[in-house]
């Protein structure tokens, strides 16, 4: 229904831009489900643009049901044939109730009244949103914009929706809904191509085509993309860690199968169950799993005081109002010097809130927060000094850049602390530098750098203040994977090579696992885990119900665990349960 | 922000409430216009008495109405004090200086006070009254007509409905804004006005960028889901007149004329 031939595009700029389609030719059935995989500037989203001839290419032609989209003549049929749902649910929906926004694209198609009544109340319901009809849209969750969204396109009775990016910035279990709403759809017989970061979500086509630089450059089933482990790193992008797994496995010499995608397959491959079949005596790790929620797991604690220390902390939005709200109750958390803490919860769960406390921009309601010995008060004690030691990064903090240069905007916290000229300059370098970005980038506007870049250089005008506690919100929310890699790197070195305490928020169990050995849980504004990952991930079933997921790899490790119980149950990283396994299998070989 | 009801809309599941938008819009437009003719305190009181039976129709507490006049208290209070001293009449009462206070002038400043209130409190029904979807399908609904004068009906309630859509959506955006500059040291709420004026601008900066990219985002959004302007377009909720609209109209005709009939007096 979709075909492409040798299509260019170029987006108009001062001097020579480069392509940012280089001749892209494909076709795409009706039914089928596609994923478009490429990182940022692959031309995935330009491709997008063109199947709705919201861009026309300037070579080649998109044939969309036999009709060219250059003609203006079919261009509303267009329009409606291959609808489309973008990256920020806020920025799509247009009325100010969720009934009124699914109607739009029928009223702009003039279909009678009591048709679209009847259409609207039906793609309500196939999202799942019907009891929301009359809600405005900005009291929804990230989720439920997007199934709105979703809703939205499907009223005017395409036969294939494109999502670009749909789930970009959503939490797990918005992300969760909107793939399930996307299944469905397809069940249905709607053709459905998504453009997505996430591996897992790809995994779920029945094809995945991936682009680098303008081009097409694999196109096959999930199997024969992701097979490919060294060809996907080379095109800068990832694959499902159960993937990278049997491959590691495969390159240290064990006949597991390339092509496995699921955990269900890795557990019923035939040499991995050959090797679980016969028992060992592995030593167990798992055998204490117990999990207090006031523990705190730091040995050295008694030795100075913690750096953090939260009391009895309660917050409560709008006091005294009908619109009264508690977002946190009764929180006691002590943080130590030099430590790195995963903060994780869904959304809505009073991880922002409680960041908040940190550097005075909330207040208790009640309980007491003590930074480094001293009691914070709002109103009382010098919020200055405080923020200074506290550096707190919001989500998305590219938005707060508004200097005309990056060095301009890194140096604004510097300059408020009274820092002379030259100390300022010292203190910019430095955060840039540990950023990674080199003086080229100094004289340069925010609006020229790439998304990845942008997010380092706001960073950076938090490390400029030189804090010696670094909070972060979702740091690597809405990047590629390799931006992912590169600001979690970053943050890393923060902590290991400067010694500074981090604190890392996030909805990512993958994250935290690799970057923390302590993480604490909330849930509904309460603290309901503080321990280390595998003592946190061994709660999967509870974590699940509260709208987390677990790396994938504990998964497996569950998994494994059920055919031989030698698999400790604390594994949570491609390489250690690698390396369990490989144990294993040179045991075998021992014996033999 | 929570303390000013002008243009709040208060919900409820009163007989004003379920009235057609436009004809509460014709209404109030009416009220005000025909306010102006009244020339004596009979005229006056009956109108409060009319606006008094709306409001408890409405089912909207008086205190709510009032609080909303609060806001006006400023330009209410230097009225008055203008009509009290600048009316020129001759049963002067008492002389401070130049300034002379008349019984005209006592006259005329009640007057134009009762004018203001019920003016205030009549157009704020309105709004208490009708959501601002309702209100935008009305103000479209009544420019219709005028589009052969070029009155672009459409856009204008367009504009409307996506200015009310990304309120709250921006007021977020510039709560965390603000909030992230703070953690950067900025001081947004110390110092003179000149300082505070500049130290918004760390604030008004990216809130800007990002109203204007969202504004780019969502016109793509909207055409691509095929807008293309008043061509053609259909509307989901039809506006229907209904009985309750007739008696309406019918009430505000009856106290239209009571009103006029005052002026014999």
């Amino acid at each position: 229904m979709i075909k492409t031939e040798n299509i260019h595009f170029a987006y108009a700029g001062e001097g020579d831009t480069p392509q940012a389609l280089k001749g892209i030719t494909t076709s795409i059935a009706a039914g089928e489900f596609v994923a478009v995989l490429g990182h940022n500037g692959s031309g995935k989203s330009t491709l997008a643009r063109h199947l709705n001839a919201l861009l026309a290419p300037s070579q080649g032609v998109v044939w969309i049901n036999g009709k060219d989209t250059t003609s203006m003549a079919h261009l509303w049929e267009i329009r409606q044939t291959v609808g489309m749902v973008f990256q920020n649910p806020d920025n799509q929906l247009i009325a100010t109730v969720v009934e009124e926004d699914v109607a739009f694209g029928p009223e702009n198609l003039g279909i009678p009244p009591q048709q679209i009544r009847e259409t609207v109340d039906e793609m309500l319901g196939i999202v799942g949103m019907s009891e929301f009809a009359s809600a405005a849209p900005h009291n929804l969750s990230g989720g439920q914009k997007q199934r709105v969204a979703i809703a939205g396109v499907l009223a005017m009775r395409p036969s294939c929706i494109v999502l670009d990016e749909p789930t970009a910035m959503l939490d797990p279990s918005g992300r969760r809904e909107v793939i399930s709403t996307i299944k469905t759809l397809n069940d249905e017989g709607i053709t459905i191509i998504l453009i997505t970061h996430f591996m897992e979500e790809a995994a779920h086509a029945k094809r995945v085509i991936v682009m680098h630089e303008g081009e097409v450059v694999l196109d096959s089933d999930p199997r024969g993309v992701f097979s490919q482990v060294e060809t996907m790193t080379r095109y800068e992008l990832a694959v499902p860690p159960v993937t990278a797994l049997a491959h590691m496995l495969r390159e240290a010499g064990l006949d597991v199968a390339g092509d496995i995608l699921t955990v269900d397959e890795f557990a019923a491959d035939k040499t991995i169950q050959a090797l679980l079949a016969t028992p060992h005596d592995y030593p167990s790790q798992a055998s204490d799993i117990s999990i207090s929620s006031h523990a705190n797991p730091n040995q050295n604690s008694n030795e100075t005081a913690p750096i953090i220390q939260i009391k009895a902390l309660s917050h409560i939005y709008s006091q005294g109002s009908v619109f009264e709200r508690t977002a946190l109750s009764d929180i006691n958390l002590n943080i130590n010097q030099g430590e790195m803490v995963a903060l994780i919860g869904h959304t809505g769960s009073g991880k922002s809130t409680l960041i908040q406390h940190l550097n005075g921009l909330l207040k208790p309601s009640m309980g007491q927060v003590i930074i480094q010995g001293e009691d914070i008060q709002v109103g009382k004690s010098n919020l200055k000094a405080i923020r200074q030691k506290v550096g707190l990064v919001f989500q998305y903090p590219e938005h707060q850049l508004f200097e005309s240069t990056i060095y301009k905007d890194v140096a604004f916290g510097p300059t408020r602390m009274g820092l002379t000229e030259a100390e300022i300059d010292e203190h910019v370098r430095q955060a840039l530098t540990t950023v990674g970005l080199g003086e080229e980038f100094y004289e340069k506007s925010p609006f020229e750098l790439s998304g990845g870049q942008k997010r380092r250089a706001a960073i950076a005008g938090v490390l400029a203040m030189r804090p010696s506690i670094l909070v972060l919100d979702e740091p690597a929310a809405g990047l590629d994977p390799k931006g992912r890699d590169e600001i979690l790197a970053q943050i890393k070195y923060m902590h290991e090579v400067m010694g500074l305490t981090v604190i890392l928020v996030s909805h990512s169990m993958d994250d935290a696992a690799r970057l923390t050995d302590r993480i604490v849980v909330l849930n509904q504004g309460k603290l309901l885990y503080d321990g280390t990952p595998s003592k946190v991930f061994a709660q999967a079933e509870k974590l699940t119900q509260i709208g987390l997921d677990i790396p994938q790899m504990s998964h497996l490790a569950t998994r494994l665990g059920m055919l031989n119980k030698a698999i400790p149950q604390d594994i949570f990283t491609i390489e250690g349960l690698a390396s369990t396994i490989m144990g294993l299998s040179l045991k075998d070989k021992g014996i033999k | 922000m929570t303390r000013i009801t002008i243009g709040q809309y208060y919900p409820s599941n009163s007989v004003v409430h379920h009235v057609d938008s436009r004809v509460k819009l014709a209404g109030t437009m009416f009220f005000i216009t025909v306010l102006f003719f009244v020339n004596n305190f009979a005229g006056y009181g009956v109108a409060a008495l009319f606006v008094l039976f709306v409001v408890k129709l409405a089912k909207v507490p008086v205190l709510f109405l009032l609080r909303g006049l609060r806001a006006l208290l400023f330009i209410m209070v230097f009225m008055v004090v203008f009509n009290l001293f600048m009316t020129p009449g001759e049963n002067v009462l008492f002389a401070v200086g130049i300034l002379r206070v008349t019984t005209e002038g006592l006259v005329m400043a009640a007057q134009m006070a009762l004018r203001l209130i019920l003016l205030i409190a009549g157009s704020s029904i309105l709004t208490l009254t009708t959501s601002p979807i309702h209100l935008t399908d009305g103000i479209e609904a009544l420019l219709k007509p005028l589009k052969p004068l070029k009155v672009p009906a459409h856009d204008i309630a367009m504009m409307m409905t996506i200015a009310l859509r990304f309120i709250p959506t921006l007021a977020e955006e510039m709560d965390k804004i603000m909030k992230a500059q703070k953690a950067r040291g900025a001081e947004l709420d110390t110092g003179g006005i000149l300082k505070r004026a500049k130290s918004l601008l760390p604030v008004l900066v990216p809130l800007f960028v990002s109203a204007f990219k969202r504004a780019d985002e969502l016109a793509t959004a909207m055409e691509a889901r095929c807008y293309r302007g008043d061509v053609d377009r259909t509307r989901m909720k039809i506006m229907l007149i209904t009985k309750r609209d007739i008696v309406a109209t019918g009430v505000v005709a009856v106290f239209g004329v009571l009103l006029l009939l005052t002026r014999l007096l």
